[in-house]
C-alpha cells in the first residue's frame, strides 16, 4: 500500500493530536453536570437496580472511546490518501490535447452556445476521461501545438488533473505532431500499460519528422476525434512593404484559400490604421488558392490588416484565420549631419529620398550645439566625435581621431578585390569592378568587420567605438569612379538605413508557431513583449541583439526593451498564414507507427477505488452509529 | 442669586427623594386579591358549618360544659354539687355527672421551611405560606387559636398564639419573615413541638414530607401525643419529571448527597413510579392511621384547596 497524500510522519503528529484532544474530551464528557433534586432518596430506590449493571456501563463507555479512536484512526488514514500497490492493470496514460490553430474552429457550437470551440470540446473529453481513471490510473496532460507543454505530472489526482485541462488554450499555430509523439513516448519509457490519447480533430500531419518516423513501441494510441465541419475560408498569406525610394507608398502581397468543398464568395477588406483601403469581392472555388497583389498603395502609416467573410454573411468554420495583420516599416524621417567642405556627389545622393533631414555645415562649425543626428557623415575631414552625432560615416578618415589606424602610405589604382556581399551596406549595388585612383590602406581593430578590400589592405570596415557604429571608407570618393555609379546613391542610402536600423527587407510580419528572432531597438538585454490578449508584458530572452520567442498568437505585438519607464518600444505582427492547418476537415482516424489508432476504452465515470472515499464514508457511518447510539444512551 | 437659592436647588432634588414612598412590600405572596379570597373563604366556611357557634367545638376533655357526657365513680375531693343523686337512689353508688366541656379549638399550623421546599423557584413553599395564610384566617375567623410554627429538623420560628380575625396581618407578618433553609427531619421537630405545646390540638402539617429520616417518624409523634394531625401533603408534580438527560451528578438540595445517574428515558420512566410510589406509600400511611391527608399539589389553585380541606372534614369541627 502506498500513500498519496500527507507524508507520515505529518500523519503520526495528526493522530497522536487527535488521540489527546479526543481522550481529553472523553475525560470532560465524563465529567457530569451537577444537577439539584429535592429528595436524592426517591432516586436511589432506581438507581439500586442500575448500579448491577454498573460494569456493562463502563465497558460501554470505554466502547464509546474506542469507537472514537477509530473514527480518528479511519479520517488520518483516509488523509494519507492510501492506494494499493499498482498492479499490472494499472495505466499511464499521456494524453495530447491539440491546440493547434485549427482547433478554435466553432463547427461544434449550438444555438445555446455560440462560441463554443472544439478546444472545448477536447477539453471536455479529456475532463471524462479523468473521470474515467482506475484507481491506480496516472494520466499526464499535454497540450499539442508548436511545441508541447505537460500541464500536469504523471498522477492519479483528479483535482491536478483538471486543473490542468482548464489550462489547455488554442494557439495561432500548427501542431507539431512528431514532437509530442516522442514526448509522450518518452515520458512513457518504463512504465506498465503505456498508453497516448490524443485528442484532436487530427489535422496533425504525418507523424515524421527530420529523425524519421515516430515509433511508439507496445505504446497503445488512442484517438478521440473532434470536430465536424469544414467550411473554411483563410488567408494564408500577408505581406507589406514599402517602396525604398518613396516611402510614402507600398505594396501588399495576399494569399487567399478556399479549404471548403464548397466554392466561396468573399468580401476581401484591406484596412490601413484601422480605415478601409480596399474592398474586394472574390469567388474561390473549393481547394482553390488565390494569391492577390495590390502595388502602388497609401493611406496607412502603420498598420495593416486584412480579413475576410462570407459575402452571404457570418462567419466559417474558422474565423481565427478569417484576419491578418502587418506592420508598415517606421516612416520617421533620419536626421543627417553632414560636415563638409562640399561634395557635388554626396549632396546629390542624399538629394534621392526625401526621408532625410539633411544638416550642412562646415568642418570649422563641427560640433553643432544643441542638435542631435542619427548618422554624421565626415567628408574628408576627421573631428573628435561629438555627443549627438549618432552613427558616423567617414570617407577618407585620416588623423589622431581616426576610429581606425590609417597607414599615410598611399595605395594608388586599387579596387576592391574583396567584398562582404551579403553586408547591408552594399545591399543592390556592385562595386567588384570600382576603380580607386588613391586610397589609403585601414588598418583594422579586434571586432572591427572588412566589409571591402584590395589585396594591399582594408578599404571598407564597420564597427564600434564607444558603443557607437562607424563604417570608415579608406578613399576619397571623388578620387574613385564610385560617385559615377548607380551603386554610389545606393550604398549611402543603405549606410543611412543601416545606421538607423531601417531594414529594407522588413518582415512586415511573423509567422506563428515558429521561434521568432526580433530585433531590439536597443542595445538593452531588458526586453518585454506584450502579446496580443495576454495580460501583461513578458520578458523574453535576447540573443545577438534580438529578442527570441516563440509565438503561438497571431495579432499585433509590442517590443519594449531598456529598463521600466525608459523603455524604447517597438511594434511587430504575426499571422497565422498556414494552408494546411486552414483545412480543417475533421479525421475520422490516425494512422500512428503503420497502426491505425483506436477509440479509447476503459474510461468509465465511477470506475475509481480510491480507498480515502471508502474510508471517509466508514468514517461517516460510524459517527452517525455512534452519534445515534450516544443520544440513545446505548453506548453510555 | 443668593447661597441659599443656590443651596435650596441643590437641597429640591435630594428633598425629592427623600419624600418617595418606601417601596412596595412583597404584594405578591399576600396581595388584595389574596386577602379577598380569604374573606370569601370565611363566608364559606361558616356556610359550610352553618348552626355551629362560636366556640362550641367539644373536646373530650371534660369540664363545666352543659352538656352530659358520663358518669364516674366519686372520689374524695370532688365537686359535691356533680353527685348524681338520682343513680344514687336507684343504684345506691355514688357517682359524678361528668360534662363536657366546651372550649375553643387550638389549631397549629406547621409549615416545613426546609430548603426541599424552596425547590423550584420556591413554589411549594408559597403555595404552602398562602395555604398556612387561608387557613389560619379561617381559623381566626372562627374565633379559634391559632399558632403557627415554622420547622426544619427543629422548630425554627412559632408565632404566638392568635384569635380573632384582626390578627391575620400578625399570620402575614410571619409568614413573610420566613426563609426556607435547612434539612427535614420531622420526627425531632415535632418533638420539639410537643414539648412546647402543652395544649392538646388540631396539628396541619403543611410540608412535602421529604425527610430523610422518614416522613412516618414525625405523624407518629403528634399521634402519640395526643394531637390530631391533618396532613396537607405539599406536591409539585414537575418534581416527579425532571427535565433532565445525559449524565449527571444529581445532589440532594438539603443533605447534599450525590449520586451519578445516567438519565435515560428508561431511567426517567422509573423515577416517575418511583414518585407516584412514594406519594401513593404517604397516603396509604395515613388512611391507614386515620389521619386525615390531602395531596397540596401546587398547581390547584390555593383557595380550592382549602375548600376541598374543609369539605374533607376533620378541620374546625
Amino acid at each position: 500500500m502506498h500513500f498519496y497524500g500527507l507524508p507520515g510522519s505529518t500523519l503520526i503528529a495528526i493522530g497522536a493530536a487527535g488521540a489527546v484532544a479526543i481522550v481529553s474530551l472523553y475525560v470532560l464528557k465524563l465529567r457530569r453536570r451537577p444537577v439539584p433534586v429535592p429528595f436524592v432518596r426517591i432516586w436511589q430506590r432506581i438507581l439500586r437496580e442500575k448500579e448491577a449493571t454498573s460494569l456493562f456501563s463502563q465497558l460501554k463507555r470505554l466502547l464509546s472511546l474506542l469507537v472514537q479512536l477509530a473514527l480518528l484512526a479511519l479520517l488520518v488514514l483516509a488523509l494519507g490518501d492510501p492506494r494499493g500497490f499498482a498492479s499490472n492493470k494499472a495505466r499511464n496514460v499521456v494524453v495530447l490535447v491539440d491546440a493547434s490553430a485549427s482547433m478554435k474552429a466553432v463547427d461544434v457550437a449550438s444555438a445555446l452556445n455560440p462560441n463554443y470551440a472544439r478546444i472545448d470540446a477536447a477539453k471536455d473529453e479529456v475532463k471524462r476521461l479523468v473521470r474515467g481513471l482506475g484507481g491506480s490510473d496516472r494520466m499526464l496532460i499535454a497540450q499539442m501545438d508548436a511545441g508541447v507543454t505537460p500541464l500536469s505530472t504523471m498522477t492519479g489526482e483528479v483535482a491536478d488533473l483538471d486543473q490542468a485541462v482548464s489550462l489547455v488554450r488554442a494557439t495561432d499555430s500548427r501542431a507539431d505532431f512528431p514532437r509530442a509523439l516522442r514526448f509522450a513516448a518518452d515520458v512513457l519509457l518504463g512504465l506498465s500499460s503505456p498508453e497516448i490519447v490524443i485528442v484532436s480533430d487530427g489535422n496533425l500531419g504525418e507523424p515524421r519528422d527530420a529523425a524519421g518516423e515516430v515509433h511508439l513501441g507496445q505504446v497503445a494510441v488512442s484517438f478521440v476525434p473532434i470536430g465536424k465541419g469544414g467550411r473554411n475560408i483563410a488567408i494564408t498569406g500577408f505581406s507589406v512593404r514599402r517602396y525604398p525610394l518613396d516611402r510614402d507608398r507600398y505594396e501588399v502581397m495576399l494569399d487567399l484559400y478556399n479549404a471548403s468543398k464548397e466554392p466561396e464568395e468573399i468580401e476581401l477588406n484591406l484596412l490601413g490604421d484601422g480605415n478601409f483601403v480596399d474592398v474586394t469581392k472574390l469567388k474561390l472555388n473549393p481547394g482553390e488558392r488565390l494569391p492577390r497583389f495590390y502595388p502602388n498603395l497609401s493611406g496607412a502609416r502603420r498598420t495593416l490588416e486584412a480579413t475576410i467573410k462570407p459575402v452571404s454573411g457570418g462567419h466559417d468554420d474558422l474565423p481565427a484565420d478569417d484576419h491578418a495583420y502587418a506592420l508598415l516599416p517606421d516612416q520617421r524621417r533620419i536626421r543627417v549631419l553632414c560636415v563638409t567642405r562640399g561634395n557635388t556627389y554626396l549632396e546629390a545622393s542624399l538629394l534621392l529620398t526625401t526621408y532625410l533631414d539633411v544638416t550642412y555645415v562646415a568642418p570649422s562649425d563641427y560640433p553643432v550645439k544643441a542638435q542631435s543626428f542619427d548618422v554624421t557623415i565626415f567628408d574628408d575631414v576627421t573631428p573628435p566625435v561629438a555627443e549627438g552625432s549618432g552613427s558616423v560615416f567617414y570617407l577618407d578618415p585620416s588623423g589622431e581621431s581616426s576610429p581606425v589606424k590609417v597607414d599615410p602610405a598611399p595605395l594608388v589604382n586599387v579596387g576592391f578585390d574583396t567584398l562582404d556581399k551579403k553586408s547591408p551596406f552594399l545591399r543592390w549595388t556592385a562595386v567588384d569592378d570600382v576603380y580607386v585612383g588613391r586610397a589609403h590602406r585601414l588598418i583594422p581593430e579586434p571586432g572591427d568587420k572588412v566589409i571591402g578590400a584590395s589585396e594591399k589592405g582594408a578599404l571598407l570596415l564597420t564597427g564600434r567605438r564607444a558603443g557607437r557604429r562607424f563604417l570608415a571608407l579608406g578613399f576619397n570618393p571623388k578620387d574613385s569612379d564610385f560617385v559615377l555609379r548607380i551603386a554610389w546613391p545606393l550604398f549611402v542610402l543603405n549606410v543611412l538605413t543601416e545606421f538607423v536600423a531601417e531594414d529594407p527587407s522588413y518582415l512586415s510580419s511573423f509567422r506563428t508557431g515558429e521561434v521568432w528572432h526580433v530585433a531590439v531597438p536597443t542595445l538593452s538585454d531588458e526586453v518585454w513583449l506584450s502579446a496580443p490578449g495576454a495580460p501583461s508584458p513578458k520578458r523574453v530572452p535576447v540573443q545577438d541583439g534580438r529578442a527570441v520567442y516563440l509565438g503561438l498568437d497571431a495579432g499585433f505585438y509590442t517590443l519594449e526593451a531598456g529598463p521600466r519607464g525608459a523603455a524604447v518600444k517597438s511594434e511587430f505582427a504575426a499571422n497565422l498564414a498556414d494552408a494546411d492547418e486552414s483545412a480543417i476537415e475533421p479525421v475520422a482516424a490516425l494512422t500512428v507507427d503503420g497502426k491505425t489508432t483506436g477509440a479509447v476504452e476503459g474510461f468509465h465515470v465511477g470506475v475509481r477505488s480510491e480507498w480515502w472515499i471508502a474510508l471517509l464514508l466508514l468514517a461517516v457511518a460510524i459517527t452517525t452509529v455512534e452519534w445515534a447510539t450516544y443520544h440513545r444512551r446505548i453506548t453510555v | 442669586m443668593s447661597v441659599l437659592d443656590v443651596l435650596r436647588r441643590v437641597s429640591e432634588p435630594i428633598a425629592r427623594i427623600s419624600r418617595r414612598p418606601p417601596p412596595p412590600d412583597d404584594g405578591e405572596l399576600f396581595d388584595d386579591e389574596f386577602q379577598r379570597k380569604l374573606e370569601y373563604l370565611a363566608i364559606v366556611s361558616r356556610r359550610v358549618f352553618a348552626g355551629r357557634l362560636r366556640a362550641e367545638r367539644r373536646t373530650k376533655k371534660s369540664g363545666s360544659g352543659v352538656e352530659f357526657a358520663d358518669h364516674r365513680d366519686y372520689a374524695p375531693g370532688d365537686d359535691f354539687r356533680s353527685l348524681d343523686w338520682n343513680v344514687y337512689q336507684r343504684f345506691g353508688r355514688l357517682l359524678v355527672r361528668l360534662f363536657e366541656e366546651e372550649e375553643d379549638l387550638s389549631i397549629y399550623l406547621v409549615i416545613d421551611a426546609s430548603s426541599s421546599m424552596a425547590f423550584s423557584s420556591q413554589r411549594k413553599f408559597r403555595y404552602a405560606q398562602r395555604l398556612t395564610a387561608a387557613l389560619a384566617y379561617v381559623g381566626l375567623a372562627n374565633l379559634d387559636r391559632i399558632t403557627i410554627v415554622a420547622t426544619t429538623d427543629r422548630v425554627e420560628e412559632r408565632m404566638p398564639t392568635a384569635r380573632g380575625k384582626a390578627r391575620i396581618f400578625k399570620v402575614f407578618q410571619f409568614l413573610r419573615g420566613l426563609e426556607p433553609a435547612g434539612t427535614t427531619d420531622l420526627g425531632d421537630a415535632m418533638k420539639t413541638f410537643v414539648a412546647q405545646h402543652k395544649r392538646r390540638g388540631l396539628v396541619v402539617l403543611l410540608s412535602d414530607l421529604y425527610d430523610p429520616h422518614g416522613f412516618e417518624r414525625g405523624i407518629n409523634v403528634l399521634r402519640y401525643n395526643k394531637f390530631e394531625p391533618f396532613v396537607l401533603h405539599v406536591v409539585d408534580e414537575s418534581e416527579g419529571g425532571p427535565k433532565l438527560t445525559g449524565d449527571v451528578r444529581i445532589y440532594d438540595c438539603e443533605t447534599g448527597e450525590e449520586r451519578d445517574v445516567t438519565v435515560t428515558p428508561k431511567v426517567l420512566s422509573q423515577f416517575k413510579a418511583s414518585y407516584q410510589s412514594y406519594l401513593a406509600e404517604v397516603r396509604k400511611f395515613c388512611t391507614d392511621r386515620q389521619v386525615p391527608y390531602v395531596p397540596a399539589e401546587v398547581s390547584v389553585p390555593f383557595d380550592d384547596l382549602v375548600l376541598r380541606v374543609l369539605r374533607r372534614g376533620g378541620f374546625l369541627t
